[in-house]
């Protein structure tokens, strides 16, 4: 009787130990907030990681409506990625609704992409909210600067080595890997932006001045006449004389913003709106980060020729 | 003869050189006089120079720079800041204490909502008292003016407190009180969560909304009927839990003093409130979610009569792709309540077991916001009241203008019927039927935590 008792807890034992071990042996549960970083982790992680974003590309990140079912992803997450910078600031609320102590601030499970960022457009006076959405520690939208995707790629790296240390080896392989293509493909977007460089563009929110710094064009002026404040008509009479004192030829507008307007002061400025992949996964074809920065560097090239 | 001579000279030159000694010498005190005064007005001048504190060289203004992120800001030798006294003195927004939590200076956020609101109804309501804000009819008022502070206490725990102020009766010295102050624990196994400390409790959707949130400018009749005008605030404990299972689903259970004077007031943990609530969410395409939710809340009255509750909500949104804000939103609540009253016996004693009253309320809004700044919908009400017999019902259209994220207008309409006069006649006034303009403005100054759906 002793025996078969014994015999019946080891083999409970034994399955118990077996579950465990595939446990460890499960990939990464990772969340980021916006698809930029997803399409980036997933480039990191391999088949080693499974990336799932809160948010889809069409969206606004500044705005996201904070859902239960961002809170159901987060439950079960390993690791979550944020860009930071107030962009996302919103995924607190998520967090706190998740009941996941793994990834609450603090925890090893929790990182901010902007670490190590040289963050643009950072406000060198005072800032209050008289200046419109501001962010006063820089801009945020740095995650489509193929410049910038080493430091990014890093800080997803050392993330999930903190979860995952035991596929460090595979993580640094990915990471070598995917940065070797965005070199190539850097060197293509390089060579097709040279003739524009210089050239002066509009852009209708400032999603884009990582990007159009990196390709050596010039943002003279926004639709908006502050950030996340909606143009007066005087506002847009002046930029509609700058454009055309600039000879702006292009307005460079994010989906989900007020692209009829846009294309209204474009046509009165004799540009045109160029609807961008503001993210990954916000226009047809920009559904990886290669893709998406492709996608851009191709509308500026046919507006700006 | 000689020496004569000479005596002579002398004399002649003492006699004719006197005069002109004694002209200079006039001159001299005179001279001497008016260096004195000199002396002393430049002597008075230096005291008072000295009296003075030194002036300071003027330098211009240092330009802020921003710290690289993950550095702390250099500090004063001591320990200080490295403000001068002027910058100390200097008046400062919570943006600007905001803006330097990046620096390591403030390692929390903080934000203030205020929120007025004016009412316009006819004369015989306001007699009686028996507008929305009942008191405050025919006024405009600031009726929640509230300062937010949140933030991680450390890795395992948030705080938040808001405290607020607001005028509660015509003219009356605002009062400032502790809306909410609570602590919640969030690194518990099991996917479980403890808040705790005062708040809003999490019966239904709209309970836990504080006014300057709410999507309409007063909260809804039936929650006024039956928990008072300021909902279910109370003190004590809830422990959440989000099992880890396919979809979405949030069971939430609290122990309570059961403050509310309105439902409950036994105030007590001996005989607790008690609540529970279950909530899941379901995202029916990328566009449309709906969030369901139940309630129950249990606990007693001064005279020792138990109260129940139970509550019903949704919440549906319509998101069109791309969109940043929903294009149609409903919200409906039902609350039924059972309840032992007391009853005075023939005698006019109360009797020993009270008579038991069941009462019964919803809501149901549609809010369709078509551009950004711009929302217009309704609310209906039913509701039951609380205590006394009979019902009423109100029906009150609204618009929205924001005229960007931190600032909002809304004006709304509002026509309430009761179906009896008798508790809402005073002082020779009538509330039977009730025609209100109601009017909100409300900003928000600094940091504002993101709302769940």
């Amino acid at each position: 009787m002793a025996r078969s008792i014994t015999t019946l807890v080891l083999a409970a034992l034994s399955v118990g130990l077996t579950f465990g071990g595939a446990d460890a042996a499960d990939k990464v549960r990772v969340v980021t907030t916006i698809p930029d970083l997803k399409s980036l982790t997933e480039a990191v992680g391999g088949d080693l990681a499974d990336v799932e974003s809160l948010t889809r590309g069409t969206q606004n990140f500044h705005e996201a409506e904070v859902r239960p079912s961002m809170m159901l992803k987060l439950r079960k997450a390993d690791l979550l990625i944020e860009n930071g910078v107030e962009l996302d600031s919103w995924v607190d609320v998520a967090v706190n609704g998740a009941n996941n102590p793994n990834i609450v601030r603090g925890a090893r499970g929790r990182i901010e992409i902007s670490r190590g960022i040289p963050l643009l457009e950072v406000p060198s006076t005072r800032v209050d909210r008289s200046m419109g959405d501001v962010h006063p520690l820089g801009n945020p939208h740095f995650s489509l600067d193929p410049g910038l995707a080493p430091i990014i790629t890093q800080n997803i790296l050392d993330g999930l080595v903190r979860i995952a240390p035991q596929h460090r080896a595979a993580f640094e392989k990915n990471r070598a890997a995917f940065l070797a293509k965005v070199d190539e493909q850097m060197a293509r977007w390089t060579k097709a932006m040279e003739p524009m460089r210089g050239a002066k563009v509009v852009a209708y929110h400032p999603s884009f001045i990582y990007f159009v710094t990196r390709f050596g064009l010039t943002q003279v002026g926004t639709v908006e006449d502050r950030p996340g404040i909606p143009p007066s008509p005087q506002h847009l009479v002046n930029l509609i004389h700058q454009m055309r004192e600039d000879r702006v030829k292009a307005i460079l507008v994010e989906p989900w913003n007020d692209i009829k307007l846009a294309t209204r002061v474009a046509e009165e400025a004799g540009a045109k709106a160029l609807v961008m992949a503001s993210a990954v996964g916000a226009v047809k074809g920009a559904d990886n980060y290669l893709a998406a920065i492709d996608y851009n560097v191709t509308a500026l090239v046919n507006a700006l020729r | 003869m000689r020496a004569s001579g000479i005596v002579v000279v002398a004399l002649l030159v003492v006699l004719i050189a006197t005069p002109a000694l004694a002209q200079d010498a006039g001159a001299l005190r005179r001279e001497i006089e008016q260096l004195r005064k000199q002396l002393e007005g430049l002597t008075e001048r230096l005291q008072r120079l000295e009296a003075q504190p030194a002036p300071q060289p003027v330098a211009p203004p240092p330009v802020a720079q921003p710290a690289p992120p993950g550095t702390m800001q250099q500090r004063g030798p001591g320990g200080g800041t490295g403000l001068s006294a002027e910058e100390l003195l200097r008046p400062r927004q919570p943006f600007a204490l905001y803006q330097q939590r990046g620096s390591g200076q403030l390692l929390f956020d903080m934000g203030i909502a205020g929120d007025f609101v004016a009412s316009v109804t006819q004369r015989n309501v306001a007699k009686a008292n028996g507008g929305t804000f009942a008191g405050q009819e025919n006024r405009f008022f600031p009726r929640e003016v509230e300062l937010e502070l949140f933030g991680q206490i450390d890795p395992y725990a948030r705080g938040e407190v808001r405290i607020e102020a607001g005028e509660e009766a015509p003219g009356a010295e605002t009062s400032v009180h502790l809306a909410e102050a609570t602590l919640t624990l969030l690194t518990l196994p099991y996917g479980t969560q403890v808040k705790m400390g005062q708040m809003r409790t999490r019966f239904g959707w709209s309970n836990q909304i504080h006014e300057h949130d709410l999507p309409w400018i007063d909260r809804p009749n039936v929650l006024r009927n039956f928990f008072g005008g300021e909902g279910v605030t109370e003190k004590g404990v809830e422990v959440t839990i989000v099992p880890d299972l396919p979809f979405y689903l949030e069971g939430l259970v609290g122990v309570f003093n059961g403050d509310n004077e309105t439902a409950f007031g036994r105030g007590s943990l001996r005989d607790p409130l008690l609540t529970a609530r279950l909530r899941t969410f379901f995202e029916l395409t990328d566009t449309q979610a709906i969030q369901l939710g139940i309630s129950g809340a249990s606990g007693q009255t001064p005279g020792e009569f138990r109260s129940t509750f139970a509550g019903a909500d949704a919440r549906y949104k319509f998101r069109p792709e791309s969109w940043l804000h929903p294009l149609v939103t409903l919200t409906a609540e039902a609350i039924y309540g059972i309840r032992k009253i007391e009853v005075l016996d023939e005698t006019g004693t109360t009797g020993p077991e009270g008579r038991t009253r069941d009462r019964f309320g919803w809501y149901a809004g549609l809010e369709v916001q078509p551009w950004r700044r711009w929302a217009g919908g309704v609310r209906y009400d039913w509701s039951q009241f609380a205590l006394m017999p009979g019902r009423e019902w109100a029906v009150e259209p609204y618009i929205t203008f924001w005229p960007s994220e931190f600032l909002r207008f809304r004006l709304a309409y509002k026509r309430t019927e009761r179906d009896r006069s008798v508790d809402f006649a005073g002082n020779g006034g009538s509330a039977r039927i009730a025609d209100e303009v109601l009017f909100q403005g409300t900003f928000i100054l600094g940091a504002h935590p993101a709302h769940p759906f």
